[in-house]
């Protein structure tokens, strides 16, 4: 609802109808046109369905001059709307609700007016639930007034239509825009649908009928007037939510006018038109966010859902509007050349402007004073459409909705419409001389279509690609893109000739064939040889050959791989410095026409192995810059689609990687392609040409290499010329420190900033003797690496090497002074075991060749390892002994007898003898320099030791296996339960004779395990001489002493030997005092010789009702047949092999 | 009338393209099939707009254009068909028919030994086979 004020009565004028001086009489002249441009604007604006005059309320109270001036006002006002139906509203406006109008008042106003009462309505303005209450009346009023007039107004032209009351089609449709725009205004949307497309109807049927314009001009009218309703009706559909609907209607609308396009001079109007159509939906579309309705079925495009999806996107729109818009650039290049030769300057009409009638144009006539309308021939009018189309930058436009529809597709995810929208932007920046940009987005769209494979799509791009590149004067991308072009899969089909039309359609390359392949790459070879072609010279642009070449650069993902590959392939897998092996190279190309190659480089990460090829056509005088490098001469022409193969020796110098980087190919001495080698294991398809129907062809013979050649090789280090030798002297003993001399001996090669790395590892378990961590939180390595000492040559005399740069427990690094060929360095490992174990020693020694730091890199290595065991050098055991023939009684061991406690048991203050022996479990003698029991710091006064037998001044040898025993007299001197007697210390060494260095003396503890003290109650001690003669008596004492305080009762018995007879009880009782001893006596005569045993005596302690036998070797005595004779010496060494 | 007939292979690269016209709009018609295929990716890849068309082979209209229709169709292997035909009213039926014949004739000559999978279909025998399709459709007969 539109709503016009005005400040007073005085301008209600132009509410007033313009006067018509239309005689009454005369009949109705026919319509010079269909719809007045101005009569929408006149019904919004002009043309008021309801009037309201406004009043204060003191103004038509109060002072009767102002009552009489507001009935003037008000009369003027019906004047003025008289004729019309307009409805009248009288509005008065209260101060206060208090201010009581008289009822008189308002009746009078009313009959001054001629209105309802209800049409007189009150506002009050101080009171707000007043001044709301009043305005929604005001505002029902004027709803009803509105509604009321517009379907009088309507009802009335319709009542036209349903009679047939009019004399033209123009009027029939007139009146259908009528009512529909007098049903829009009161918002039914139905009938303002209903006779919309009523109209299109009737208007689409006038096509060609009507005779009243000429017919080009009667053409644009009615697609003007079409537009109009069109957009009416999709305005209507699409916000009344109707999209599906709306679309329908638009396909109808397209299709109905697609064909109208009148006479080929003026088709540029259409396809303005019709590019506007697309253009004016895409933006509503857009604008109404219109979306898919949820009840449409999502199988698009079948017979359940005739749409597509992308007729829901404006995009779509807006791209068709550009492609038509485009088409109106054609057209309107086509009919502008064809005017231009026809017409000359002739008659171009002056002062054409619109008329009042939609779609219509007038030529104004001025002739003095009076200015006269005057109709347009169509000649005129077409000549007047195109000047003014003239005007007009198409392609800005153009550029501007594909870029609007590119954005909205690539949004979409439609990458290939993008990127049709991209190249439409494209082709108008080159009509329009914008090369730089439109270069740009070529080579962007050209992308997807190398990727996809869309070679047709794809020669079209590159021509235009081409000629931007040639005039922005870029020689190396005119070469690139016409190489690539030169080289593309072709589709079999298609090829006309290369008409202007073709052009247009095809772009400035044609349509794509062999012929025109084979032309692109002859035009590069031309503009390399300078030759000029009547072609470039027609588009009067040329190169300007430069001096220096030009570079190509291909690598593996380049689009030019097509164009010039290059696979290199080693024969060898690996190979020695200094030693020649071949290499492959392989050439091929996609180019239609023989390629002549001048010079081929190929080069190397190594400079050293660089070559070059020279072509046997060329002359061979051709200075080389390289006198160095290899040259060859052989035929290079590289044939379609054929492996040119090349094999090569090269020799490399270093030792690393040598891998073939590029093969540089000069063809027609100023291209220089550089292409990046490939193996022939990795080699990729070609992008394009993997899709083509053709038989693949491997780039080496050797089918072999073919698939596994490799563009690099590893070339192997120097062999070491240096020696390392590890010595050993058979297995290592626990304890001592162990050396192993390493040494250096440089046999050919200097070493430079050599390192030794030593390494010790468990033989058995892989891995280290003890991970790192571990060796830090424990303390106690089984195997330990203490140090290397180096003997220096000169004097031979050992000091510790102090460039040591790590030792750790089983790993150790040392540097190794520099070293002339022929020299040699040596030192020692110090290996301390300390368990036995077997262990590997690995020395690897690595040195470079020469100080430099380029020498550095490749460092030479010698290995070497031995297995070194580490055995426990000897086994130690220890007895105790009693004194002979002297029995304490020590109850702990009768009462012991479960055999829990395995202590032994010590009596007090008595000697106890305590054997230990050492056997020697190595296989070289060891040398034994002393054995001694050492007492604990405390256990030194509670006991005393004595060595009885043992190392002398002389230490003894002990050889392999064999067994040393020392004899120690302990005599305790407390009680105790659990008694610590210290450690066995041995001190050994390797036994010196065999020359070893004396004073590597190792001292080998063993702890002797505790025992138990007592006191005897009862000590029984035999006395018998030493030895017996047959036949004579002698005399056999047990001595029984009572060490307690006690009466002691014992018993005795005696069992019969027959080899002796004796004299005295065979079972007898006693009693001993405390502190006393008491003596058993027998006679015996022995009765055999020999070694006789005793007859056998037990005594028993009744009180601890313990028995005491002594034992067998105790109670024997030797027999002599008569008296010996012998030399004390030797009586002294008898009792020593007694007791041992 | 057909203008366009194009099978499209698991890379979005053309295999065969062959046109129908008198007039030289091979370039437009290859513009066309190649933008077709945004609209087949967005078909194929919304699998719960087209759950009830599980198998469904036909794609239907993928989209006017100018004046042009095109029509898709997608086989098992994931192998594209595309016809672009200037037809205003296209039966549905007549396009599935057309297409089930298209289908066994590519079946046929992919079969050939001699044919490696995912190349350009170059033999001349699919060709007229083709053309015989072509000429016969919106002929009516469903035979």
């Amino acid at each position: 609802m539109n709503l016009l004020a005005l400040p007073d009565f005085s301008k209600a004028s132009i509410l007033a109808r313009t006067a018509k001086t239309r005689d009454p009489l005369a009949p109705p002249p026919p319509p010079a046109g269909i719809l007045k441009k101005d009569w929408l604007l006149k019904h919004r604006t002009r043309v008021p369905a309801a009037v309201a005059a406004m009043f204060r309320a003191d103004q038509v109270s109060g002072d009767p001059a102002q009552w009489l001036q507001a009935c003037s006002d008000l009369e003027n006002l019906k004047s003025v709307i008289q004729g019309r139906n307009t409805k009248l509203v009288v509005i008065l406006v209260q101060s206060q609700a208090g201010d009581e109008l008289g009822e008189d008042v308002t009746v009078a106003l009313r009959k001054r007016a001629e209105i309802d009462s209800k049409h007189l309505v009150v506002l009050v303005e101080r009171d707000e639930t007043e001044w709301t209450k009043s305005l929604n009346k005001l505002t029902s009023v004027f709803t009803e007034l509105c509604t009321t007039y517009y379907k009088d107004e309507g009802r009335r032209i319709k009542s036209r239509i349903e009679k047939r009351n009019f004399s033209s089609v123009e009027l029939s449709i007139r009146y259908c825009f009528k009512v529909a725009v007098y049903a829009e205004f009161r918002r039914d949307w139905p009938e303002a649908l209903k006779f919309y497309e009523e109209g299109i109807r009737v208007l689409r049927e006038m096509v060609g009928t009507s005779t009243r314009l000429p017919p080009t001009q009667h053409l644009v009218e009615v697609k003007a007037i079409a537009e109009q309703f069109h957009f009416k009706i999709s305005t209507i559909l699409l916000h009344g939510g109707k999209v599906v609907e709306a679309i329908t209607w638009f396909r109808k609308h397209i299709r109905s006018y697609e064909r109208v396009v009148g006479s080929p001079e003026i088709a540029f109007l259409h396809w303005e038109w019709f590019s506007r159509q697309f253009l004016v939906f895409g933006e509503l579309i857009e604008t109404t966010a219109a979306t898919v309705p949820d009840t449409l079925s999502p199988r698009f495009g079948t017979a359940d859902n005739v749409l597509t999806e992308w007729e829901f996107q404006p995009a779509y729109y807006y791209q068709l509007a550009a492609n038509y818009l485009r088409e109106k650039r054609y057209a309107l290049e086509c009919s502008s050349s064809s005017v231009n030769l026809t017409e000359g300057v002739n008659g171009l009409p002056e002062s054409v402007m619109p008329s009042v009638y939609v779609g219509q144009y007038v030529r104004l006539f001025e002739q003095g004073d009076t200015v006269a309308v005057l109709p347009l021939s169509d000649t005129e009018y077409t000549s007047y459409a195109l000047s003014e189309a003239e005007r007009f930058q198409d392609s800005y436009e153009i550029i501007a909705l594909f870029r609007k529809a590119y954005e909205s597709f690539q949004s979409l995810g439609a990458t290939r419409m993008a990127s049709v929208c991209s190249g439409g932007m494209a082709i108008e920046y080159y009509a329009a001389g914008d090369f730089s940009n439109a270069k740009q987005l070529f080579d962007g769209t050209a992308g997807i279509y190398r990727q996809e494979g869309w070679t047709t799509l794809l020669w079209e791009n590159l021509g235009y690609l081409r000629e931007c590149a040639r005039r922005l004067n870029s020689l190396k991308d005119f070469i690139g893109y016409s190489l690539e072009m030169a080289a593309l899969p072709l589709f079999s089909s298609s090829g006309q000739g290369n008409s202007s039309e073709n052009k247009r359609k095809n772009g400035p390359a044609g349509s794509p064939t062999i012929s025109s392949r084979e032309s692109t790459q002859q035009e590069v070879i031309n503009i390399l040889e300078g030759k000029r072609t009547s072609e470039i010279t027609d588009d009067g642009s040329n190169f300007h050959l430069m001096e220096e070449s030009t570079h190509i650069d291909i690598d593996q993902i380049s689009p030019l791989r097509m164009v010039l590959v290059a696979c290199v392939a080693f024969h060898d897998q690996s190979v020695k410095p200094g030693s020649p092996m071949l290499v492959s190279v392989s050439l091929q190309s996609h180019l239609p026409c023989p390629v002549m190659i001048d010079k081929l480089e190929v080069q190397f990460n190594q400079s050293g192995c660089n070559f070059v090829i020279v072509s046997a056509q060329e002359d061979c005088s051709v200075s080389n810059p390289h006198a160095d490098v290899a040259t060859q001469t052989t035929s290079l022409t590289l044939f379609t689609d054929k492996w040119l193969r090349l094999t090569h020796e090269v020799k490399p110098g270093k030792s690393g990687k040598l891998e073939c980087l590029s093969v540089k190919a000069t063809i027609s001495k100023r291209l220089v392609v550089c292409c990046q080698a490939e193996s022939p294991v990795s080699m990729e398809e070609f992008p394009l040409w993997k899709f083509e129907d053709q038989v693949e062809t491997l780039p080496t013979k050797d089918n072999v290499l073919a698939f596994s050649g490799q563009k690099l090789i590893q070339v192997e280090e120097p062999d070491a010329q240096v020696d390392l030798l590890l010595d050993s002297t058979g297995p290592a003993l626990v304890g001592e420190l162990f050396t192993v001399p390493v040494t250096v001996l440089s046999k050919g090669h200097a070493v430079h900033s050599g390192e030794l790395k030593i390494n010790l590892v468990d033989a058995k378990g892989g891995g280290l003797l003890m991970s790192p961590r571990e060796a830090e939180e424990s303390e106690s390595h089984d195997v330990e690496l203490l140090g290397v000492s180096a003997v220096t040559a000169e004097n031979g005399s050992k000091e510790e090497v102090d460039n040591i740069r790590k030792i750790q427990h089983s790993f150790g690094v040392v540097s190794v002074p520099t070293l002339c060929a022929g020299d040699s360095w040596s030192c020692k490992l110090e290996i301390k075991w300390h368990q036995a174990k077997s262990v590997m020693l690995y020395v690897s020694f690595g040195y470079s060749l020469d100080s430099t730091e380029e020498a550095a890199l490749h460092r030479l290595n010698v290995h070497r390892s031995l297995q070194i065991e580490g055995k426990i050098p000897m086994i130690v055991g220890h007895q105790f002994l009693r004194p002979f023939r002297r029995e304490p009684l020590l109850l702990s061991r009768i009462r012991s007898s479960s055999g829990d406690d395995k202590k032994g048991s010590l009596a007090l203050n008595e000697s106890n003898m305590l054997i230990v022996s050492a056997r020697n479990c190595t296989e070289v003698p060891l040398c034994l320099h002393a054995m001694t029991i050492e007492p604990n710091d405390n256990g030194k006064q509670l006991f005393s030791v004595e060595q009885i037998s043992g190392i002398s001044n002389e230490c003894p040898v002990i050889g392999p296996s064999e067994e040393y025993k020392g004899i120690f007299s302990v005599n305790p001197r407390v009680v105790s339960s659990s008694f610590c007697l210290g450690e066995i210390w041995l001190s050994w060494s390797r036994d010196s004779t065999l020359g070893e260095s004396q004073d590597n003396r190792v001292i080998m503890k063993e702890m002797l395990p505790e025992v138990h003290i007592e006191e005897p109650p009862l000590v029984v001690t035999m006395e018998c001489p030493p030895y017996a003669i047959l036949g004579t008596p002698f005399t056999f004492h047990v001595k029984i002493y009572n060490s307690t305080s006690l009466l002691q009762e014992i018993k005795y018995s005696l069992v019969d030997s027959q080899n002796f007879v004796f004299s005295g009880a065979h079972n007898h009782a006693a009693s001993i005092l405390p502190k006393t001893e008491h003596i058993v006596s027998h006679k015996l005569v022995p009765l055999g010789s020999g070694s006789q045993q005793l007859p056998r005596i037990t005594v028993t302690s009744v009180r601890y009702s313990a028995a005491l036998t002594p034992p067998a070797s105790a109670a024997t005595v030797f027999v002599y047949p008569s008296e010996p004779k012998f030399n004390l010496e030797k009586g002294y060494s008898t009792t020593d092999a007694c007791v041992s | 009338m057909i203008v366009c007939v194009a099978v499209v292979g698991h890379q979005n690269n053309p295999l065969y393209l062959q046109s129908f016209t008198e007039a030289d709009d091979a370039l437009k018609l290859h513009h066309v099939v190649h933008c077709s295929l945004d609209v087949i990716d967005e078909r194929v890849n919304n699998p719960k707009r087209n759950a009830p068309a599980l198998n469904e082979t036909f794609l239907g209209l993928l989209y006017p254009t100018e004046n042009y229709k095109v029509y898709g169709y997608l086989t098992n292997t994931k192998v594209k068909f595309i016809m672009v035909t200037t037809d205003l009213d296209v039966k549905d039926a007549d396009a599935r028919n057309f297409f089930r014949k298209f289908h066994a004739a590519y079946v046929d000559a992919v079969s050939n030994p001699f044919h490696v999978p995912g190349k350009k279909i170059a033999s001349r025998s699919f060709g007229a086979r083709v053309s015989t399709i072509v000429k016969s459709f919106g002929s009516g007969t469903t035979a």
